[in-house]
């Protein structure tokens, strides 16, 4: 019971006026962020990091987390809307939602996918709340050899499972860990890649960093390849749902969230694979599976459950071990670096009532998202009329604004325009942006258990290996490494045959690579099963008949 | 950047992957140059972790150059934005990216009141926005705004440059 | 010869068109409809979409004239727009859409219908939408 008590303190706190205000600001933003194109939760962190610096912590972190889950929420109604998908979670959502809208019933599905998300939210948050302590517990427990290896595991997961191409991954994490080298080396004292650049010994600034490659290097990317037609939206009623809805609804909404916590919590899980399986299943499932691929609404139901839950999945590892598994906890852990709060499994024990007003936090933002996000559809999606020149504009601006702010050296704006540069090339390359960002956080933080590791063990490697989990992780490691060389020897043997048998057990792995095989009847994506990670569908041809000759 | 004909694709890419390798190489050549006594304290010493940094940027740059070369190519980032069926639009870019130094080489001289409204206003005009007056009245009003905005808010006071006085 | 028309889906727009069907069919001329977006917000009502074209060509056909449907779907202003057909099609007259707006923003945002009725080289007809008649 303790746990509820700790709950209860945190519903204490989150419910003061000034922190409501700050969860109420941050939902505001995060759907306004979702909504927009361009623009996600992650950048939004970002750009907002600078001006936290005279809030309060836990104000701070409540803003961030009322983003964190708005932006799954305005995401949605893009989807549903326009068929542009912002974000690869919500790319299942768009097949039948916008198929739905198109047939006259977009309020219905606006409709199912917010009451779905706010089920799944709190389902999820209250998941989060059983089993966060008790992840905590353990990772005290851990020693220094057993954290070192869960550092790496995070490290590599991330980087070779996710995204499309391994070494492209690698690549970016190399980039990362360079990043996080610069300045002086806390222990011997000593500067490292300084190139005698005075600027440079305090090390890159976090926040100038994050800036960077999420502001700069987006906003100059999309600038450089800007979309310039319009596309017309579904006319939107206020969203709602008739009683046949609910019943088609509220099971997939259960099934989605069942799927969706758990891969969130994995690292390297996301939130592609729940999504796709939740898709999958109740396509098996339904009554109507002849709906399906004409707005089916448990197609919209289950995903989006599976979206949200794994969004409160990803919070386990972030907040009970200090591992972010996408790129919005990493900008929130770069946010707790920077007020000076060790992130790691200490994090529980020493910062409890942060932690425990953050997550009191995620209930309330999710009753407000669901208020603002079911009577304001329409308005929301006015904010697509914005011109672009001024939305990139504006990214840019802010992000200037906000670099500078942190030092007041126009020197931070220089080395934002490099990593700016380096995050615009990286995306014109293929880079993944989450390795590199995890490898300029966690790199730092893992050199140092090296370090503490090996000199508990006087500088004996075996001090690595100390510790049974250690070993078992290490295991681990290696078979994520090895996994798609077993996997070709395997298909190899059976002599090519193996794929349809192996697939279904690799949905991690493989990641979205599978979920074309199944997303026959739309989108137009790469069938390269190597390269499909995150890729969007375009939206629907709508302009079929330019110009007619006279007749 | 479908209608770049491969070769030059490649070459590209082949110069990106010769980019990592120096940055590995810059990374191996600066642990290098560490001075460091060996201390009980810390066996590993500030020299380990870079070099393994640097093999890592290395090996990896290496590997990239050998798929590029076996012809698997980069997938730009696809976004809602995003029309990939285009070439890179160098002709906003390169504004934009002049337009950002513009505000780093004025900031401290002409304040950020001046050189923030000439960034969103030549921002916007890069991107291809057309109504001037609108504009210039909308950047105004953010650089005027988040002036006074970081000053009463956050406590942080912004370059006042030439207008000090004034502001 | 040719009667143009700018029109977007509005009421202004709707009494615009219906004006100039009139006008065209009366003189027996061309009816050009120019529908265009600058193309520059991710979306854009203004700008027809497929099933309102459809729509707009089913009806501009029961209507007895010859007709001409021009969509931009990432043009100049309107404005510009709109003369440069004339223009082309050497219209004998321009049919457009009033909104009402307040001197602000009209200061700020410019008038379409003011520009095109100072540069227009041949006469303009501008009308209300009915409501506001």
């Amino acid at each position: 019971m303790d746990t509820l008590n700790l709950l209860m303190e945190g519903f204490a706190s989150a419910l003061t006026p000034i922190n409501l205000l700050f969860a109420f600001l941050g939902v505001l933003l995060g759907t306004a962020v979702g909504v927009l194109p361009g623009i996600g939760p992650a950048m939004a962190i970002a750009l907002l990091l600078p001006a936290t610096y005279g809030m309060q912590t836990d104000a701070a972190l409540i803003m961030f987390a009322g983003i964190y889950y708005g932006g799954m929420y305005g995401g949605s109604t893009t989807s549903i809307l326009l068929n542009t998908p912002g974000e690869s979670a919500t790319v299942i959502t768009a097949i039948e939602g916008h198929k739905m809208a198109k047939a006259g019933r977009a309020a219905q599905a606006l409709a199912t996918a917010a009451i779905g998300s706010f089920i799944a939210g709190t389902i999820g948050t209250a998941l989060l709340v059983a089993f966060a302590p008790i992840v905590a517990d353990f990772a005290v427990s851990m020693g220094a050899p057993s954290y070192m290896a869960i550092m790496l595991l995070a490290l590599i997961t991330v980087t070779a499972v996710l995204g499309s191409s391994k070494i492209r991954g690698f690549a970016s994490l190399g980039l990362g860990l360079a990043i996080g080298l610069v300045g002086m080396d806390p222990v011997s004292g000593q500067n490292r890649l300084v190139f005698g650049f005075a600027p440079l010994a305090d090390g890159l600034d976090i926040v100038v960093v994050a800036v960077a490659i999420f502001a700069i290097g987006e906003a100059l990317w999309i600038a450089a390849h800007l979309r310039r037609t319009p596309v017309k939206t579904i006319p939107v009623g206020t969203p709602w749902m008739g009683r046949q809805d609910w019943k088609r609804s509220w099971k997939p909404w259960l099934r989605g969230t069942a799927y969706g916590f758990p891969f969130g919590a994995l690292p390297a899980g996301g939130a592609e694979v729940p999504t796709f399986l939740s898709y999958v299943t109740e396509k098996k499932l339904s009554k109507h599976p002849e709906e399906f691929g004409h707005g089916a609404i448990e197609g919209v139901a289950g995903p989006e459950a599976a979206n949200n839950a794994s969004a409160a999945g990803t919070l386990t590892p972030m907040l009970t071990l200090g591992l972010p598994t996408n790129a919005t906890a990493a900008v929130m852990l770069a946010f707790l670096v920077q007020k000076g709060i060790q992130p790691g499994p200490f994090l529980f024990d020493n910062e409890p009532d942060l932690l425990w007003t953050m997550i009191a936090s995620l209930f309330i933002g999710n009753a407000l998202l669901l208020l603002i996000n079911l009577p304001l559809a329409p308005m929301w999606a006015k904010l697509l009329k914005i011109p672009r020149p001024y939305l990139y504009s504006g990214i840019l601006f802010f992000a200037t604004l906000g670099a500078f702010a942190v030092n007041l050296q126009a020197t931070d704006l220089v080395l934002l325009l490099v990593i700016g540069a380096l995050g615009f090339a990286m995306r014109r390359f293929g880079l993944p942006v989450l390795p590199l960002i995890l490898g300029v956080i966690i790199g730092p933080r893992a050199e140092k258990q090296l370090r503490q590791t090996l000199q508990l063990s006087s500088g004996e490697v075996s001090g690595l290996f100390g510790e049974p989990l250690a070993v078992a992780i290490y295991v681990i490691i290696a078979l994520v490494l090895l996994f798609p060389l077993i996997l070709k020897l395997v298909r190899r043997l059976r002599g090519g045959s193996a794929p349809a048998l192996v697939a279904p057990a690799t949905g991690p792995l493989d990641g979205p690579g599978t979920l074309d095989a199944a997303a026959e009847s739309d989108t137009a994506q790469e069938q390269d099963p190597d390269r499909a990670a995150h890729t969007v569908p375009q939206p629907a041809p709508q302009d079929e008949h330019r110009r007619k000759d006279q007749p | 950047m479908s209608q770049v004909a491969t070769p030059a694709k490649k070459r590209v890419e082949l110069l990106f992957a010769a980019f990592l390798f120096l940055i590995g190489v810059l990374v191996l050549v600066d642990a290098s140059q560490i001075h460091v006594t060996y201390s009980q304290a810390d066996p590993v010493g500030p020299k380990t972790v870079p070099y393994l940094v640097a093999g890592l940027l290395m090996a990896s740059a290496i590997a990239l150059g050998v798929t590029v070369l076996r012809g698997n190519l980069a997938e730009g980032d696809e976004g809602e934005d995003v029309d990939l069926g285009q070439p890179t639009d160098w002709k906003t870019l390169l504004p934009l990216v002049g337009v950002f130094v513009l505000n780093i080489v004025l900031i401290n001289w002409a304040g950020w009141v001046i050189s923030g409204t000439l960034l969103f206003f030549g921002s916007v005009l890069a991107l291809g926005g057309r109504r001037y007056v609108l504009t210039f009245l909308i950047s105004l009003l953010l650089a005027v705004g988040s002036f006074y905005g970081f000053y009463l808010g956050l406590g942080i006071k912004l370059p006042a440059g030439i207008l000090q006085g004034v502001l | 010869m040719s009667i143009v028309v700018g029109y977007i889906p509005s009421p202004a727009g709707e009494a615009a068109l219906d004006r100039a069907v009139l006008e065209a069919r009366r003189a027996g001329c061309t009816l050009v409809v120019v529908n265009s977006s600058r193309g520059d917000a991710p979306v854009d009502d203004r700008l027809i979409d497929a099933r309102q074209f459809n729509e707009l060509e089913a009806r501009l056909a029961g209507e007895d004239i010859d007709f001409w449907i021009e969509r931009f779907p990432q043009g100049g202003d309107a404005a510009a727009e709109v003369l440069r057909v004339a223009e082309a099609r050497r219209a004998e007259l321009i049919v457009i859409g009033l909104r009402k707006r307040s001197a602000v923003g009209k200061f700020l945002m410019g008038s379409t219908a003011q520009r095109i009725i100072l540069q227009a080289t041949c006469p303009v007809l501008s009308l209300k939408a009915p409501d506001h008649l």
